[in-house]
């Protein structure tokens, strides 16, 4: 598939000129980070005295270490969650804000809200929602006749966070389905009205393989920020020293790079990271293929 | 394009003939790094200028961030090559940037200057003090002591803590003041409370005035797991599980800060860095010293901020005044001002500029007289990791999720594997 226009003559020039900004930052900043923590992965380095090379002893290293199988382990039981989660409810959310009704752009801007918000200021009105004996959500069970709930003890704490995560992400994902739906041209409905269709089937097999495309780029993004995720799950979760009671690997990668001299073992765990994102994206490309229906 | 050629060529031999020509004469510009506060950087600026007043070709430049943004920065900028010339050092970090050589051996500069140690508090030198020179200088400690609320021990009638205490009378205070106010079956205000993860708030005292040891002498074994570190261990299990009078960490954590200034707990332990802070309550407290054993020990920890030259910095005379003057009576007295601190010099300790000092009306004598039985807090390479094994490993005790014993037994090795690896 090819789209626009292409560039012809001096246009090219133009074209790259206005390009280079963007393409030098990204190729020193993004590729020559990537680059750099790739060969720091092999090397022993505590920042301070020259980097020594090490071979694979870094990544040997990273099956033994308990403290990041554990945070490796929490980073994908976080993101089995929130990747659904925030898809299917941004969806959901875009579908009843899809229509013409009172005040819809009052509701989408709430929606919208915890993104342009600091995660920070957010976080720490969560806890204040979260509180075993201070929380306002426990205050609300009690009055109901409900036992308090630790929301932030260990065995809750994974649910909490994602829930947060949840929250703030639906006005990303909900921007992102109202542009796919808002796509959908009117007179598939209309035709299928007049074949009978009821709003049922309009909503299965209307709406839902023609926003297929924005499901597939929602889930390849959520997943990149579940496996990111750190602002919310560290405010919420945080015990002394860079601890947490769910330490998610960027927990791991930070406190070896800073805190523990080991940039290498660091780097590898950033490495062993994206390697397992980015297989996550050939799937997920692969599925593309199958299910993303394009008009 | 010629032109701006020449241009560079110039300005740039201008620059590098002013690097080779510095002779003590001419001005030159060193740069300060420190954590801290925002509103630390005033007093840091006052010292400067007032330095700057006695030494008129040394210019200094102040940095000031928060303790996570300053260790990040200063790993960086050693990494780079480009460290500040002067910065700050937390002692027990101390041996993990010595040992890896990014620091200047002051000790030509203490020989230049007869009697430069005379004044100092001995325990305070000790954690910088290595084989062959100090590579640092401490600038301020911190003794930590029993602080408490007296309007709660006025309201409980509860005697207020002496210097005669001990652990048990700390306990039975304690569990007078744990209070279900509203009575719906949640305590409402906790008799004691301190931070159990770092060593340094209460669970070092308490090991050392148990008679036992947190890290053996050569560093190789971590001996919170001996017995006599577990009857203190047991201590504080004892006031969280048994009394209830300590809360747990999750009962912590919901209020995200410090227990003490919320007014929710009636005695902590803690340094003078908390002073500041407690200083804006609307309640009344003051300090008594930490309490003795049950087998009639005590010790409480000490703890310094200090100073480091970068090895690489470019003007080390230049650095080492502007130490000297902070290490000098005059720069000790604005120090103290901050009120975050005990000033190394022990007449300036002693003098009313800590004493009375008028942010608050306590007992600041506590703090000086601690030193008597006060032990130094460790200072062992790779500090950080050593201190997090322990740390997050006892944490599930703490948030009631595992038993004390068992988690001793598996904290230990894995605080000794981290000693092994950063040997």
């Amino acid at each position: 598939m090819e789209y626009g226009l292409k560039p012809l003559g001096r246009e090219r020039f133009w074209l790259l000129l206005l390009l280079a900004p963007t393409l030098i930052g990204l190729i020193f900043g993004a590729f020559g980070s990537i680059l750099a923590t790739i060969i720091l992965s092999f090397m022993k380095w505590d920042l301070l005295t020259p980097p020594t090379w090490a071979g694979i002893e870094n990544y040997i290293a990273l099956f033994t270490n308990e403290k990041f199988n554990t945070a490796l382990t929490n980073t994908i039981k976080f993101s089995a969650m929130y990747v659904p989660g925030v898809v299917i409810i941004s969806m959901f959310v875009a579908i009843l804000l899809n229509r013409k009704i009172k005040g819809v752009t009052v509701f989408r801007t709430i929606y919208f809200l915890p993104c342009v918000t600091s995660a920070v200021a957010t976080a720490l009105i969560w806890n204040m929602i979260y509180g075993k004996d201070t929380g306002i959500l426990n205050y609300v069970i009690q009055h109901l006749g409900g036992q308090s709930i630790c929301w932030l003890c260990t065995d809750k704490a994974m649910m909490s966070v994602v829930i947060v995560n949840i929250w703030g992400a639906i006005g990303e994902g909900m921007i992102i389905f109202l542009a796919g739906l808002t796509a959908i041209p009117r007179e598939y409905y209309e035709a299928t009205k007049v074949d009978g269709a009821n709003e049922i089937q309009q909503f299965f097999r209307i709406t839902i393989p023609l926003v297929t495309p924005s499901i597939f780029f929602m889930t390849l993004i959520a997943t990149i920020n579940a496996f990111q995720a750190y602002d919310y799950i560290y405010m919420l979760t945080r015990r002394s020293q860079g601890d947490s009671s769910v330490p998610v690997v960027v927990f791991s990668i930070y406190r070896n790079a800073w805190n523990f001299f080991n940039y290498g073992g660091a780097s590898a765990q950033a490495i062993e990271l994206a390697i397992i994102v980015i297989v996550l994206m050939g799937i997920y490309f692969w599925m593309e293929k199958r299910f993303v229906v394009y008009e | 394009m010629k032109k701006i050629i020449l241009l560079t060529v110039i300005i740039s031999s201008i620059l590098l003939t002013a690097c080779a020509n510095n002779k003590s004469n001419e001005p030159v510009t060193i740069s300060y790094m420190v954590w801290g506060a925002p509103e630390e950087l005033e007093v840091w600026q006052t010292i400067v200028d007032e330095f700057q007043v006695a030494n008129p070709n040394i210019k200094v430049n102040v940095e000031v961030s928060d303790w996570d943004t300053y260790w990040t920065k200063l790993k960086t900028l050693l990494a780079a090559n480009t460290p500040p010339d002067v910065f700050a050092m937390d002692a027990p970090l101390y041996l993990d940037y010595q040992s890896r050589g990014v620091l200047l051996n002051l000790q030509p500069y203490i020989d230049k200057t007869s009697g430069f140690l005379d004044g100092f508090y001995p325990v305070t030198l000790e954690a910088y003090k290595l084989s062959d020179g100090y590579y640092g200088m401490p600038r301020d400690f911190q003794t930590i002591v029993l602080f408490y609320n007296k309007d709660m021990f006025d309201a409980a009638g509860v005697a207020y803590p002496t210097a005669d205490w001990t652990y048990d009378d700390l306990r039975a205070a304690a569990k007078d003041l744990t209070i279900d106010i509203d009575g719906d079956g949640t305590i409402d205000q906790y008799g004691f409370s301190a931070d159990l993860w770092d060593m340094e708030l209460v669970w070092s005292e308490a090991i050392w005035s148990w008679g036992g040891e947190v890290i053996n002498a050569d560093h190789t074994k971590t001996l919170i797991g001996e017995p006599a570190a577990r009857e203190a261990w047991q201590y504080f299990y004892d006031l969280m599980f048994v009394d209830k009078s300590m809360p747990d960490a999750n009962t912590t954590g919901q209020y995200g800060g410090d227990l003490f200034q919320a007014g929710k707990v009636a005695m902590t332990s803690i340094g003078h860095w908390a002073v500041p802070g407690y200083a804006t309550v609307d309640f009344k407290w003051d300090v008594a010293p930490m309490p003795t054993s049950p087998t009639g020990g005590r010790a409480t920890s000490v703890n310094s901020a200090g100073f480091v030259v970068a090895k690489e910095s470019k003007y080390p005379d230049a650095a080492w005044e502007f130490v000297k003057y902070c290490l000098s009576e005059t720069g000790q007295k604005r120090l103290t001002e901050l009120g975050l601190a005990i000033p190394v010099l022990e007449s300036v300790a002693n003098s009313p500029v800590f004493l009375n000092q008028s942010m608050v009306d306590i007992n600041q004598q506590v703090f000086l007289d601690s030193l008597a039985f006060a032990k130094m807090k460790p200072v062992v390479k790779g500090y950080d990791e050593w201190a997090a094994a322990i740390g997050d490993g006892m944490a599930p005790i703490w948030l009631g999720e595992a038993e004390l014993n068992p988690t001793l037994d598996e904290v230990v090795p894995a605080a000794d594997a981290v000693l092994e690896a950063n040997k």
